[in-house]
């Protein structure tokens, strides 16, 4: 089970970037939650030797072409948010369930503040509390998964 | 169970050996590449181009991810009702017949237009050439205005084209991609757009207000003359956008003792977030209209691409050129021409705005 395989970590990325190329709009797009971060943070709780802050950089740069801003912001964002994850991550998979959610949304919202201040030193100016609704969505989606049967942490210990 | 122990074995390894180079190192050094990176993107040219070539990678996803709502749109279409279909011809016809009436004039009055500046040795107006471009999506950045049209410099769009719909302005092409480009709306706060108020004459520039979708007049006098209800249209002193297309409508002035200047806020009156359709207009032709509205979507075509990179810097000489809306060899000016152009220069104090894609990618970015 944990024997992860490199193109199914590869495959899923790829269909997280799919998501994020989905045609968003208004009020979804403020709502998107960011669909390659949470598969990064997956794997780097799963399979920390085979997906790593490198993986996250380089495709946080091709999150940054899809999004049209300053190359490097997304992957800066990643970067820093799974050097928190990997740091922690002995513990990570120890935690409940509830515990980890926790952690997932402070991961999201450290990703957002590192964008947020990329973006702010670019001269943007600051969108308000909605801002942060990408990452409440985002826990919203991994509690979902791990609802619909998605195994967080490792393989099960109930038995 | 078995792997479940083997899972904690793996856990409690070493961690520098097991792990390559430890969290920090790799934090750092994929950190210092990341600023490295945008400040080589916000500051210096150079990622141009490799953006663009990656552009054509992303291509196919993108397919894949506008499938579906693609795959709806056509459906729906088909789906749609015979009475619908008849209602929407009939007030095409109508529409199609008024335009045509008013086509009639404007032919004669361009015709005067043009004799009347001739005697008057005044310069040409520019020639302006327009394309019909589809929304592909919204920009995928809520902080910015954008959206991604499916007209690239495959289809001969260039940096700087104003983009505009059946009632105004809306936005003018920030990036070109092969078979796509990116479209800075003019609610963006980093796109302004001169403008003149319709009643007076009054030139003015209008900045966009970034959170919502209002346009700000800043920097006029307490005391000007500008009413609620008035009309903004494009003054055409840029270059950029052609002269006398509606941009937007003043909805409130406010003046407060403690200010020099008026509050204005005014609303577009193009459908900035609700069409499908737009048209992006260039002053500067880089082609013969004729071949580049029967192009279709090519994508990767390496020809098109290697031919249609080079005109996106007209030099002063095409500029002239794009007088002659249905002239087949602009790349082979009429030497005269050069002439005219200097005495153009100063009707049109900034076509340096298109001749230089690295800034009309900003051409009016506020520091």
């Amino acid at each position: 089970m944990h024997k992860t395989k490199l193109q199914t970590i590869y495959f899923s990325l790829l269909v997280a970037f799919i998501c994020v190329l989905l045609p968003w709009s208004g009020t979804a797009l403020k709502l998107r939650p960011d669909f390659v971060l949470l598969v990064i943070i997956f794997w780097i709780l799963r399979a920390p030797n085979k997906c790593n802050i490198g993986t996250a950089w380089f495709i946080g740069l091709w999150v940054d072409l899809a999004t049209g801003g300053v190359f490097g912001q997304y992957a800066l964002a990643y970067t820093v948010t799974t050097f928190v994850a990997v740091i922690y991550q002995r513990r990570l998979v120890l935690f409940s369930n509830t515990q980890q959610l926790v952690y997932v949304l402070l991961l999201m919202i450290i990703s957002q503040l590192t964008l947020l201040t990329v973006k702010i030193f670019s001269g943007n100016d600051v969108l308000g509390w909605t801002y942060f609704l990408p990452s409440v969505t985002g826990v919203i989606l991994w509690q979902a998964a791990v609802a619909l049967g998605l195994n967080t942490s490792r393989p099960s210990r109930s038995k | 169970m078995a792997g479940y122990h083997q899972n904690l074995d793996q856990q409690q390894a070493p961690a520098f050996f097991a792990r390559g180079p430890s969290p920090l190192a790799r934090l750092a050094f994929f950190s210092a590449l990341s600023l490295a990176l945008m400040a080589t993107d916000s500051r210096l040219q150079y990622l141009g181009s490799v953006r663009e070539h990656l552009m054509v990678v992303l291509q196919p996803l993108q397919l894949i991810a506008n499938a579906p709502s693609m795959l709806y749109d056509s459906t729906n279409e088909y789906f749609s009702t015979h009475h619908r279909l008849l209602n929407e011809n009939q007030f095409l016809r109508k529409q199609a017949l008024i335009q045509a009436i008013s086509l009639q004039k404007m032919k004669a009055l361009t015709l005067e237009n043009t004799n009347l500046r001739e005697l008057l040795a005044a310069n040409q107006s520019l020639e302006e050439f327009s394309q019909l471009g589809e929304i592909l999506h919204v920009g995928r950045d809520p902080f910015t205005k954008k959206i991604i049209v499916n007209r690239g410099s495959n289809q001969q769009v260039v940096d700087g084209a104003a983009v505009v719909d059946a009632k105004g302005v809306i936005g003018q092409v920030t990036r070109t991609y092969p078979a796509s480009s990116e479209v800075t709306l003019i609610t963006d706060k980093s796109l302004t757009i001169p403008i003149q108020i319709e009643r007076n004459g009054l030139r003015a520039i209008a900045f966009g207000h970034g959170r919502d979708n209002t346009l700000d007049l800043p920097f006029l006098p307490a005391n000007v003359d500008i009413k609620r209800g008035d009309k903004l249209i494009t003054s055409g002193i840029d270059g950029v956008y052609p002269k006398g297309l509606a941009v937007a409508t003043v909805t409130d002035i406010q003046t407060s003792a403690d200010s020099p200047f008026a509050r204005i806020v005014c609303v577009p009156t193009g459908g900035i977030e609700n069409h499908k359709q737009v048209l992006i207009v260039s002053i500067s032709q880089p082609d013969s209209p004729a071949n580049v509205s029967e192009a279709s979507y090519q994508t990767g075509n390496a020809d098109t691409t290697a031919k249609t990179t080079a005109p996106t810097k007209p030099d002063a000489a095409q500029v002239s050129a794009s007088k002659v809306p249905v002239n087949k060899t602009p790349a082979a000016p009429v030497p005269a021409t050069a002439d005219i152009n200097q005495n153009k220069k100063p009707a049109n104090p900034t076509p340096a705005v298109i001749t230089e894609p690295s800034t009309a990618n900003k051409p009016h970015a506020q520091d």
